[in-house]
């Protein structure tokens, strides 16, 4: 006879081989925190789990751990209550830092040139001659507010004297003054969310922020939904991720592949030559992949692989110096793009 | 005012303008989504949109809920609780163990638990039964209504582990995360002969389209009945 272990959220089981029970250790049922957080773990585990169709209800009686049906479910209410909440908390990761953060960038982003536009057609009613935009403009409107504010030394003087916009009136100077205030604020904010951004990647993937920069390697993982599952995806998806439509037409029909989709970005793909754009884009989504492995895996700064992408983009810039001889291209660069649509 | 029980715990609700499905309100006083509270001869209780609730599409297509008030319920794909709150009212003496993987739309449910003593809130993937195996224990009924590809395989291994012999399985199979392109009919076939052929002796006892409330799901009711050798 051999008797097997269990594990269940109110302690540890002995059942011999006809599922009767033999031994228990039970916790302390009043320490409602500790056996929460236990439950949290015992989730991890995979082993020594309650055989198929165990009454858990009925051996918490018979270990004497409650005293009916009723008392159990109330305390094993309160307990997964307590649990699911550590387990909402928990999912706070640094990589969902990282994805939120790329949001807010984008919103940011969003909101700002929308909000930009408008001061730029509310303000030119006033100064069309003022040659500025989004975030000098906010600034420029946020410090003088009216164009006659400018002193005679300003650099703008002759211009903000001479204007054919129409006068402004002081609510509106004050509106205005307080709107372009706000805008400025959001890029302030913008500055600073990259700057966040930048520094919690070097934190939680350094080589992958070495290799393909923080903001795109931030992108990247907002993309799939954390480092993990960046980790696991073969370097051909990181390739041509954010090229949905195209590379969806591309399955459906006879369109080309895409080369490459937000690592385009990548200052070593978008600089480089057309011809060998999509030769480096494979080589950088390579070792992207490699560097978000190492990062998830040890953690463990490893300089080499920058300089080995190096090294790989200067083969293929010697291998092909010169931009195919195709009969669709003429000399100049670029003229291939477009294709069938 | 007329107040007639269509199964046991779903009522059929008519009071002036206010007609349709509801479930007798085991928390008096407070609504959890927002939805009408209606108060007929001292019973408060709570109304019951189809469009929002697989479970309520399936009891006004007059399919058999299974739901006992003492049932015990494994409830997969709990999202923000709002049919969850529902069946909760139904077993006043039983529980209802509520899985959601998302911590993101767990957050709400947790929230009415609190109001709720009868549900069990777990933050598990429906997809590895073994990670709440230590919580939760036989039950009558498992409800599935999840936005995974592999719904059949979900409700399989669920039963294998937790369904008792004789107990009901209600499934809504949600077509489009099953296959985006495929025929939804073609889908459904597939997904109830997967139900059937697995050894963990399925019946299927009523299918149902669930549209106009839910388009490209389908209703499932199956019991499960072991062999005995």
């Amino acid at each position: 006879m051999i008797n097997v272990k269990i594990i269940t959220w109110f302690g540890t089981l002995e059942l011999d081989d006809s599922e009767h029970l033999v031994d228990c250790d039970i916790l302390d049922r009043m320490d409602i925190d500790h056996l929460a957080r236990r439950m949290r773990e015992i989730q991890q585990e995979t082993n020594d789990i309650p055989p198929a169709g165990y009454d858990l209800c009925d051996a918490a009686q018979e270990c004497g751990f409650v005293s009916n049906g009723e008392e159990y479910v109330s305390l094993l209410h309160q307990v997964s209550i307590q649990a699911t909440k550590y387990g909402v908390a928990e999912s706070y990761t640094p990589d969902m830092r990282i994805i939120q953060a790329i949001g807010t960038l984008d919103d940011l982003d969003e909101a700002a040139n929308l909000l930009s536009e408008r001061l730029s057609e509310w303000y030119g009613l006033h100064f069309p001659e003022l040659d500025k935009n989004t975030e000098q403009l906010a600034n420029f409107v946020a410090t003088h507010g009216s164009r006659s504010t400018l002193s005679a030394e300003d650099a703008l003087f002759e211009k903000a004297s001479s204007s054919m916009g129409a006068e402004l009136s002081d609510t509106d100077e004050t509106l205005l003054k307080g709107f372009a205030q706000n805008i400025s604020a959001l890029y302030e904010d913008r500055r600073r969310i990259e700057d966040y951004i930048i520094g919690s990647m070097g934190q939680l993937a350094p080589n992958l922020s070495d290799i393909a920069g923080p903001l795109i390697g931030a992108r990247l993982i907002s993309m799939t939904g954390g480092l993990p599952r960046l980790a696991r995806l073969p370097s051909s998806t990181v390739q041509v991720m954010g090229a949905n439509r195209a590379l969806f037409k591309h399955l459906r029909s006879r369109a080309p592949s895409p080369k490459h989709g937000i690592i385009f970005n990548h200052p070593l793909i978008k600089n480089a030559p057309w011809w060998q754009r999509g030769k480096i884009a494979r080589v950088v989504a390579a070792k992207i992949s490699l560097a978000s492995r190492i990062d998830l895996y040890s953690g463990r700064v490893e300089l080499s692989l920058k300089d080995d992408l190096m090294v790989r983009i200067a083969t293929i810039e010697a291998a092909h110096p010169n931009p195919p001889a195709r009969s669709t291209v003429k000399s100049g660069k670029g003229k291939s793009k477009g294709g069938r649509r | 005012m007329v107040q007639k029980e269509m199964s046991d715990g779903i009522f059929n609700i008519t009071k002036g303008s206010r007609r349709g499905l509801a479930t007798k309100n085991l928390d008096p006083g407070a609504g959890v989504y927002g939805e009408k509270l209606v108060t007929i001869e001292g019973n408060e209780y709570r109304m019951w949109n189809p469009k929002r609730s697989k479970l309520a599409a399936m009891a006004l297509k007059r399919m058999r809920i299974p739901i006992r008030h003492d049932s015990r319920v494994l409830y997969l794909g709990a999202a923000s609780g709002t049919t969850v709150s529902h069946v909760s009212d139904m077993v006043p003496d039983g529980v209802v163990y509520a899985v959601e993987f998302s911590a993101r739309t767990i957050r709400d449910l947790v929230q009415m638990c609190e109001r709720r003593s009868n549900i069990v809130p777990i933050l598990a993937d429906a997809t590895h039964p073994s990670s709440y195996a230590h919580i939760v224990g036989p039950v009558d009924v498992i409800f599935q209504d999840v936005a995974q590809p592999n719904q059949a395989k979900i409700a399989i291994i669920n039963a294998r582990r937790f369904l008792k012999n004789g107990g009901h399985l209600l499934l809504s199979i949600k077509a489009r995360s099953v296959d985006t392109v495929a025929s939804p009919d073609k889908i459904f076939k597939e997904e109830i002969r997967t139900l059937e052929a697995d050894d963990v002796g399925f019946h299927v006892s009523n299918r149902q389209d669930l549209s106009p409330f839910h388009e490209d799901h389908m209703g499932v009711v199956a019991e499960r009945k072991i062999v005995k050798e």
